[in-house]
C-alpha cells in the first residue's frame, strides 16, 4: 500500500478519504490484547487483568442471571403491568376520551418526524456497528437460555409443583392437603418447588435459542461476507432503519398472538376484574391507533425528507420551533382537557379584548419603529410599562377589579415597546414587529381563554392527567419555563450591576440550599395560605413552579459556567464594532455560552425528568405512584410492586437515553466551524 | 464619505484638514499602577500613525483608550469633535466612527465570514440586509477573499481571518481605524497579505493608528510615528527622522534592540 502518513497531512476539502485506520484485530486476537494483558509483556500484568476481566464477567453473569430469573419467573406476575399499562401512562383518563391521547401523541409525532426528515444526514450505521450489536445481542440472548435457572413446574391447578427436603415429590389430595404420591402424610417444612431438568428448560426455550443463533450468524455473515474494509464504509441510513424496525414490531400486531389483556370495572356494582385471553391477537383499539402513529410519523418523515433542501425549508424550521414551542400548551390544555367553551361569554369579553390590544398594539408597535421617533418612542414605552406595573400595584391593594389576562397583555405590550427600537427602519422591518406582536398577542389571548375554560373530562381524582403523562408534562413544563428563567438568573448573576448580580446570587444560592422535596411541600402545602382570597393554586400548577424555581437555579449556574467560557475579546470586538449590549448579548455571548452548556445543561434537562418521580409523595398521581402504591392495592395484584417497578424502570430509563443521545448530537451539529 | 475616494496626495491635505483624534494629558491607572502619564496627541484626518515602543509600554493601552475598550481616568481624549465620557450615547457614536482591529482577530466563532461582517451594519446602524450583504461582499472582495464568505472563521487561516477582521470593522464605514497588533499573532508567511491590506487602506486616506512591530510597515505607510516607553510619548517625528536621526536616547537604545 502506498497510503503512507502524506495522506494524513492532507486536509483540504478535495480530499474527503478518511484518515486510514488501522485494520481490525482478529475477535481472539482482540480479547487476547484488550481482555487478558496480551501484548504487555509481564507475566504479572497478564494475571492482573485476566482475573480482573474474569471477575468482573462473573459479577456481570451473576447479575443478568438474577434478572432473567425474575423476570421469567413464574412467581412473578406481570399481568399487573399489562392489564395496567393504561392507568401507568394516563392513569384512569377516560376510555370514551382516549382520542384525545392519540391525538396528542398524533401531534408530537408529527413535529418529529418532519424534524428527522430535516435533520442533516449523518454517515448513518456502518455494518460493523452492526455486526457487534447483533453479535452481542445474540449472545446475550444464548448466554441468557443456558443461564436461567430450569421453570416450576406446575400442577394442573395452576400451582407449582412442590417436593420435600430430598427431592420427592409431593402431590395434593382431594382436600387439597399436600401428600406423598403413595397417599402418606408429608412433612409441612422444608418444602421447595420442583423445577424441570436443565435439559428439559433447554428445549423448551429453543425458540430463544434460535433467535440467539440467528442474529450471531448473521453478525458472522455480515463479518465474513464483507471484508473489513467494506464493513467499516458500508453504511445504513440510521432513521429509515430505525423506522422499519419500529414497523416491523407494530406490524406484529395484525399477525402475532400477543394476547389480550383488558381490565373491566363494573361501574354498577363495583366489582372489577381483568380478563387474560392469550393466544389471541391484541385489542383492536391498541393495534389500530399504534399503526396509525405509525404511518403519521413515517409520512411526517418522508414529508420533511421531501422538504429538505427546498426554498420552503428556512421557513418551515421556524414553524417548527413554534410548534415545538406551542405543542405542550396545545396538548395539555386544549387537547386533553377538552374545554367547554362558553360561547357567549367569549363573544361578549375575550374576543373583544383581544381585538383591542390587537389592533391597538400592532398601531403603537407601528408608531413606535418609526423612524425618528427618538426620545418619544422611550417615553412612550415607559409609560406602557408604568401603566402595567399600575395595574399590578392596583390588583395588590384591590383597587379595582381587572382581568388577569388584560394585567398580563398590557406587561406583554410594555415589553414589546422596549423592543420596539431594534426595528426601526424601513416598511419591512417594521411590520415584522407588527405581525410578531399580532401572533403573540393572539396565541396568548387564545392559550388564557382556553386555559381559564374548565374541562370537560371527569377522572377520580383532581387531575385530569396522571401516570406517565404527567411526568412528561410537568418535565416538558419545567424545561420551557425554567430555561429563559435560568439564562435570565445567569445573565443577571454576570451582570455589571450590582443590584441584579446580588439579587440573582441571593435565588441561586437560597434555591439550590433547598432539598426539591421540601420545596415541592412548601409549594403544595403553603403557597395556597399566602394567595389572595379566591385564587388557587392547582396541585400539578403548583408542583410545575417548584420544579420550575429549583431548576432555574441549577440551569443558571449551568449557563453561567458556559457564560464565562466565552472570551474577553468577544465582548471587546462586539463593543469596538458599537453593538448594543442586549445586542451583544444576545448574538455573540449567548450563542457561545450556551453550546458550551449544552453536555450540563441536557444533564439538568435528564435531572428534571427523573425528579419528577418526586411528584408521588406530594400527592400526585404520577408513573410512580401508580407503580408503587395503585396497583399493589388492587385486589387482583395485591402487593405485586416488583414487575410494575422494573418497568417503569425500563420506560424512564429509556427516555433518558433518549435525551442524552439526542444532545450527543445535537453537540456534534453545533461543533461546525468551532475548531 | 466613503472610503474609496481620496487618492490625493496625503502629506499635502494634512494641514487643511480638521484634527481627528485630540488626546491631553491622557492618564490610566491599573489598580496602583500608571499605565498611561500624560499623553498628549493630535492625530489629523487622514493621517496614517504608527505607535512603536517595548512591550508593556502602554500602546494598546492608549489605543483602547480611544474607543473606550479602557477607560482612561484623566485628560481629554476628542474624538471627531465628540469627547469620551461617560455619557453612553457618545461612546456609541465614537465607536460607530472607528473601527478596531485586535491581535488575536476576535471574530464570531459561531457566524459565518459573513454574518460577521454584517452582524453590526444590520443592529447598529440599522442598514437593510441586502444592502450589507452588498457591502459585505464588495470588502471581501477588497480584502482578497471573496470566496470565503460562507465558511465560519474556524475554517480560515489566520492572515485570512485577520482580513475578515479589518472587513468587519469596515462595514461600519469608520472614519478612524485602530490596529492593535494585527500582525503579531500570525505565521511570517501571512504577516505580509495582512500588511497589503493595511497599505491599500492607507493609500485610500483612511485615518489609521498601527501599533506594530513591523518596522519596514512603519517606515513605507507612515506618516508620523510616535514612539512610546513607560506610558509616555517619548517622540514623535517622520519615519525618516525618526529611523534615521533619533533624538532621544531611549528611542536610540530601542532601536538598535529592534534593527
Amino acid at each position: 500500500m502506498e497510503t503512507t502518513q502524506l495522506d494524513t497531512q492532507t486536509t483540504t476539502e478535495s480530499n474527503v478519504a478518511v484518515r486510514p485506520e488501522e485494520p481490525s484485530l482478529p475477535p481472539l486476537e482482540w480479547m487476547q490484547r484488550n481482555l487478558f494483558g496480551g501484548g504487555q509483556g509481564s507475566i504479572w500484568a497478564v494475571a492482573r487483568s485476566s482475573a480482573l476481566t474474569i471477575v468482573f464477567t462473573l459479577l456481570g453473569l451473576f447479575a443478568y442471571q438474577q434478572l432473567l430469573n425474575f423476570i421469567f419467573s413464574e412467581e412473578t406476575d406481570w399481568n399487573s403491568v399489562r392489564v395496567n399499562l393504561r392507568l401507568l401512562f394516563t392513569q384512569a383518563y377516560p376510555e370514551s376520551d382516549y382520542h384525545r391521547v392519540w391525538i396528542s401523541l398524533g401531534l408530537v409525532l408529527i413535529l418529529s418526524g418532519v424534524g428527522l426528515g430535516l435533520m442533516k444526514v449523518g454517515q448513518g450505521i456502518s455494518m460493523k456497528k452492526i455486526a457487534t450489536w447483533c453479535v452481542g445481542w445474540g449472545g446475550l440472548v444464548v448466554l441468557g437460555v443456558f443461564l436461567r435457572q430450569p421453570s416450576v413446574l406446575v400442577g394442573d391447578d395452576g400451582t407449582p409443583l412442590l417436593a420435600d427436603a430430598d427431592g420427592v415429590p409431593l402431590a395434593r389430595d382431594g382436600l387439597g392437603t399436600l401428600v406423598y404420591l403413595d397417599g402418606s402424610p408429608a412433612p409441612s417444612q422444608g418444602l421447595s418447588v420442583v423445577r424441570e431438568s436443565y435439559g428439559d428448560a433447554i428445549a423448551s426455550r429453543s425458540g430463544w435459542l434460535l433467535i440467539g443463533l440467528v442474529l450471531i450468524g448473521l453478525a458472522a455473515a455480515i463479518w465474513f461476507g464483507l471484508g473489513d474494509k467494506r464493513r467499516r464504509s458500508t453504511f445504513l441510513p440510521a432513521i429509515p432503519f430505525s423506522l422499519a424496525g419500529i414497523g416491523a414490531l407494530i406490524s406484529t400486531t395484525w399477525w402475532y398472538n400477543w394476547g389480550n389483556y383488558t381490565f373491566s370495572a363494573d361501574e354498577e356494582t363495583g366489582v372489577s376484574g381483568f380478563n387474560f385471553e392469550p393466544g389471541v391477537k391484541v385489542a383492536e383499539t391498541t393495534r389500530n391507533p399504534w399503526t396509525i402513529m405509525f404511518v403519521v410519523l413515517v409520512g411526517a418523515y418522508l414529508l420533511g425528507r421531501r422538504l429538505r433542501g427546498s426554498a420552503f425549508e428556512p421557513r418551515l424550521k421556524g414553524l417548527l420551533t413554534l410548534g415545538w414551542f406551542l405543542a405542550p400548551f396545545i396538548t395539555f390544555f386544549a387537547i386533553l382537557r377538552g374545554p367547554e367553551f362558553d360561547w357567549g361569554y367569549v363573544a361578549a369579553v375575550d374576543v373583544p379584548l383581544w381585538l383591542a390590544f390587537g389592533i391597538g398594539g400592532a398601531a403603537l408597535m407601528w408608531v413606535l419603529t418609526k423612524p425618528g421617533i427618538g426620545e418619544l418612542g422611550r417615553v412612550l414605552a415607559v409609560l406602557v410599562l408604568a401603566i402595567a406595573a399600575f395595574t399590578w400595584i392596583a390588583a395588590f391593594f384591590g383597587w379595582f377589579g381587572m382581568l388577569q389576562k388584560v394585567r398580563l397583555s398590557f406587561l406583554l405590550l410594555g415589553l414589546a415597546a422596549l423592543l420596539a427600537p431594534n426595528f426601526i427602519g424601513e416598511a419591512r422591518q417594521r411590520l415584522t414587529l407588527v405581525y410578531g406582536w399580532i401572533g403573540t398577542i393572539t396565541v396568548f389571548h387564545v392559550m388564557v381563554t382556553i386555559i381559564n375554560t374548565p374541562s370537560s373530562i371527569e377522572v377520580p381524582t383532581e387531575d385530569f392527567a396522571g401516570g406517565f403523562m404527567v411526568s412528561i408534562y410537568v418535565t416538558v413544563f419545567t424545561l420551557l419555563f425554567s430555561f429563559p428563567f435560568g439564562v435570565l438568573l445567569a445573565l443577571a448573576r454576570t451582570s455589571r450591576l450590582p443590584i441584579f448580580r446580588l439579587l440573582a446570587t441571593i435565588y441561586i444560592e437560597s434555591f439550590r440550599g433547598v432539598p426539591l422535596i421540601t420545596m415541592l411541600f412548601f409549594f403544595t402545602v403553603f403557597v395556597n395560605l399566602f394567595l389572595p382570597k379566591g385564587m388557587e393554586l392547582a396541585l400539578l400548577a403548583a408542583v410545575t413552579i417548584a420544579f420550575v424555581l429549583f431548576s432555574a437555579a441549577y440551569l443558571a449556574e449551568n449557563v453561567r459556567g458556559g457564560l464565562q467560557a466565552v472570551r474577553r475579546g468577544q465582548y471587546e470586538a462586539s463593543d469596538a464594532l458599537g453593538l448594543t449590549t442586549v445586542q451583544r448579548t444576545g448574538f455573540i455571548v449567548l450563542p457561545q455560552g450556551l453550546r458550551v452548556s449544552i453536555p450540563p445543561l441536557v444533564g439538568q434537562a435528564i435531572a428534571t425528568y427523573k425528579e419528577t418521580s418526586l411528584l408521588a409523595i406530594v400527592g400526585v398521581f404520577d408513573f410512580l405512584r401508580m407503580a408503587r402504591d395503585i396497583i399493589p392495592n388492587q385486589p387482583e395484584f395485591l402487593g405485586e410492586r416488583k414487575p410494575a417497578l422494573l418497568f417503569i424502570c425500563v420506560v424512564y430509563f429509556v427516555g433518558a437515553y433518549a435525551m442524552s443521545k439526542y444532545s450527543q448530537r445535537l453537540e456534534k451539529n453545533l461543533g461546525v466551524g468551532e475548531r | 464619505m466613503s472610503i474609496n475616494d481620496a487618492t490625493v496626495a496625503v502629506t499635502e491635505e494634512l494641514a487643511a484638514r480638521d484634527d481627528m483624534i485630540i488626546c491631553e494629558g491622557v492618564d490610566k491607572w491599573y489598580g496602583d499602577f500608571q499605565a498611561l502619564k500624560g499623553v498628549s496627541a493630535t492625530i489629523k484626518e487622514r493621517e496614517v500613525v504608527v505607535v512603536l515602543g517595548p512591550s508593556g509600554s502602554g500602546k494598546s493601552t492608549w489605543i483602547r483608550c480611544i474607543n473606550r475598550l479602557e477607560q482612561h481616568q484623566g485628560g481629554r481624549i476628542i474624538v471627531d469633535g465628540v469627547e469620551l465620557t461617560n455619557d453612553t450615547r457618545n461612546i456609541e457614536k465614537i465607536r460607530s466612527e472607528v473601527g478596531m482591529v485586535f491581535q488575536q482577530f476576535n471574530l464570531f466563532p459561531h457566524l459565518t465570514v459573513r454574518d460577521n461582517i454584517t452582524l453590526a451594519p444590520i443592529w447598529a446602524r440599522k442598514k437593510p440586509r441586502a444592502e450589507a450583504e452588498a457591502l459585505a461582499t464588495q470588502l471581501l472582495e477588497r480584502v482578497g477573499i471573496p470566496e470565503q464568505a460562507d465558511k465560519f472563521p474556524g475554517q480560515l487561516s489566520g492572515g485570512q481571518q485577520q482580513r475578515v477582521a479589518i472587513a468587519r470593522a469596515l462595514a461600519m464605514e469608520p472614519r478612524v481605524m485602530l490596529f492593535d497588533e494585527p500582525t503579531s499573532a500570525l505565521d511570517p508567511e501571512m504577516i505580509k497579505e495582512v500588511l497589503d491590506v493595511m497599505k491599500d487602506l492607507a493609500r485610500g486616506g483612511m485615518t489609521m493608528i498601527v501599533v506594530t512591530h513591523e518596522m519596514g510597515f512603519a517606515r513605507e505607510v507612515a506618516d508620523r510615528i510616535i514612539f512610546m516607553e513607560s506610558g509616555e510619548i517619548v517622540e514623535t517625528g517622520t519615519p525618516e527622522h525618526f529611523f534615521t536621526s533619533p533624538e532621544e536616547d531611549r528611542t536610540k537604545l530601542f532601536l538598535s534592540q529592534i534593527l
